[in-house]
């Protein structure tokens, strides 16, 4: 498992640097412009009325009070966006993380090493898992280095709580993605099906505070329970029932692992007939 | 039953409503190279990745080793090499950090100096990342790993594919020798020189059934050859095609083509009697010893 879990971490780390790094440098500036928004909040207020309310719910905001409290700034700016930008990352990773290598034939390789199917599972799992906890940790880091440019009133540990709630949620949407590579018969069509799930989750959340037919829907939905950056002012409970969900799907996926035959390199296609699904037959 | 190294009975495996294996019957002993013949799509790899619990069957029983391989794969996995169909491997990696990524699946004690001295006797250069190589050095990779831990067991899934004909030979000569030390080989493939060249016995599998199992002469008894042959006078019709065993394809006055299936003895003989300018013998695919055995069912 050792052995796989650290092939896991050598393959990502261009994903935690490219990743890390990114949202570090967006979330070290973000920090430093907040004291320029206090001072242009006259105008501000003034721009934000003139929005569209349902402009302002994709971000987060429900008036312009919020952006003015480090909470609403933190959440309008950063952390309304990072489920879908960051859940990219976790439904590629989650689809791929077998699926990828199964369809271009390493998989059948390195199954062929006595490895069980449980410690490749999980020593890929415990890599993902890592992985996004260093991208996470990474973006951390730069914020809290952005503390000391501005006036908000804000600690690294109440840092970590936004970040707490990002990691079960993304985590969640990788957990769901791995669990449908290891269900459909294509890790594209896997990663298609889990971004959809996630757009739409945001979609669907966000517009659920303008109408009240939706209301109902994304109770749920995984995006009512994330915190955003409101989780500075206090983390409740919401975030393990998001990660007790990510790990349920993972188990899934380890158990549908275990029962399933391994594609070979070219396998995976969708075959539609009858609205049966037909496997490619191998050599 | 401990000479046994593979057995398979009534192996049945389906994907969907399409029947990949039909009831494999197959028994391969300890100490012998046996080669799995099959056109493509006739279940080699289905068999070989049954073996290794990639894929499960849908009936039947298999033992490798003496083991069940759906019951304890990785004990099986751990005394066998194995070399896919397509070798593929992660593009980024040099060929010396996979070799060790790989042999460290297997536990940190592996001899490096016998992985040096494989890719030496296959030309292959360790340092290039693995997306950079060639076809047939993408191949000599994946011989080396499955050589790599001296495993009791080599199966081994068409090995010479992508390969010029030297280096055709030394894999050969390499599995020859892990052969002499002790190492019971499985491989599959299609080209009848290869088998014929380094098998003792074989298995020909058509549309997922065992339709054969026999010593390599044994087989080759059952092939068809073609003979084109000119004469330097012209030869009466006829006076061929008496002989046991030979069709005439075709004749005009001083050439005929003809298909002779088993010994070759009686028809030499016939030949000697005239004179013959020039004798042209062409070796038939293994789609044509097919068609011969199956003729003959």
């Amino acid at each position: 498992m050792l052995t796989e879990f650290r092939n896991t971490l050598r393959r990502s780390w261009g994903a935690i640097l490219g990743w890390g790094l990114s949202l570090g440098a967006l979330g070290f500036f973000m920090m430093g412009f907040y004291d320029t928004l206090e001072d242009q909040r006259a105008m501000l207020e003034q721009l934000i009325a003139q929005y569209p309310p349902e402009l302002m719910a994709f971000f987060g905001g429900n008036g312009t009070a919020n952006l003015f409290t480090p909470a609403g700034y933190l959440t309008m700016e950063f952390f309304s966006l990072m489920p879908v930008v960051l859940g990219i990352f976790g439904v590629m990773a989650g689809s791929g993380l077998l699926a990828g290598d199964e369809e271009n034939g390493l998989l059948d390789l390195v199954m062929a090493y006595p490895v069980s199917r449980s410690n490749l599972f999980f020593g890929r799992l415990l890599g993902f898992a890592v992985t996004l906890a260093a991208i996470l940790g990474l973006t951390w880091l730069a914020f809290v280095a952005g503390i000391g440019t501005t006036s908000m009133d804000v600690t690294a540990v109440e840092l970590v709580r936004p970040f707490v709630s990002l990691y079960a949620i993304v985590f969640l949407f990788g957990g769901l993605s791995l669990c449908l590579s290891m269900a459909l018969p294509s890790r594209g069509m896997a990663g298609m099906l889990g971004g959809v799930l996630m757009v739409a989750s945001y979609f669907i959340q966000s517009l659920s505070t303008l109408n009240e037919s939706l209301e109902k829907v994304a109770e749920y939905l995984p995006l009512r329970y994330y915190q955003s950056g409101y989780a500075i002012e206090g983390l409740n409970s919401d975030w393990a029932w998001l990660l007790g969900f990510g790990l349920l799907f993972t188990a899934l996926a380890w158990a549908l692992f275990l029962r399933r035959d391994i594609r070979v390199s070219g396998e995976g296609n969708w075959r539609f007939g009858f609205a049966k699904i037909v496997f490619k037959k191998p050599a | 039953m401990t000479d046994t190294i593979i057995l398979a009975q009534s192996l049945t495996k389906n994907y969907g409503s399409v029947q990949a294996l039909r009831g494999v019957d197959l028994e391969v002993r300890k100490g012998e190279i046996f080669g799995f013949l099959g056109p493509n799509g006739a279940g080699k790899t289905t068999t070989i990745r049954c073996m290794l619990d990639m894929i499960r069957p849908n009936g039947g029983t298999l033992r490798v080793l003496g083991l069940d391989p759906q019951k304890e794969p990785v004990a099986v996995q751990a005394r066998t090499g194995y070399l896919p169909g397509e070798f593929a491997f992660e593009g980024r990696l040099t060929v010396e950090g996979a070799l060790k990524y790989l042999a460290s699946l297997r536990g940190d004690n592996f001899d490096w100096g016998f992985v040096k001295k494989l890719a030496e006797r296959l030309d292959l250069d360790l340092k290039p990342q693995f997306k950079n190589l060639s076809k047939g050095n993408k191949q000599k990779v994946g011989v080396v790993q499955a050589l790599m831990h001296r495993p009791e067991l080599l199966l081994l899934d068409e090995p010479t594919a992508g390969l010029d004909p030297l280096v055709q030979q030394e894999v050969l000569k390499l599995v020859r020798e892990a052969n002499e030390n002790g190492t019971t080989v499985f491989f599959s493939s299609h080209i009848l020189s290869e088998v014929q060249e380094i098998a003792g016995r074989v298995g020909i599998i058509r549309r997922g059934v065992v339709v054969e199992t026999a010593g390599v002469q044994e087989l080759i008894q059952k092939s068809l050859r073609r003979l084109r042959v000119r004469f330097a006078a012209p030869v009466a019709d006829g006076a061929l095609g008496q002989i046991p065993g030979v069709s005439i394809l075709s004749q005009d006055e001083t050439s005929v083509s003809i298909q002779i299936e088993g010994e070759m003895d009686a028809l030499v003989k016939a030949l000697a009697k005239y004179p013959v300018q020039d004798l042209e013998s062409e070796r038939p695919s293994l789609e044509e010893i097919f068609m011969a055995y199956y003729e003959e069912e």
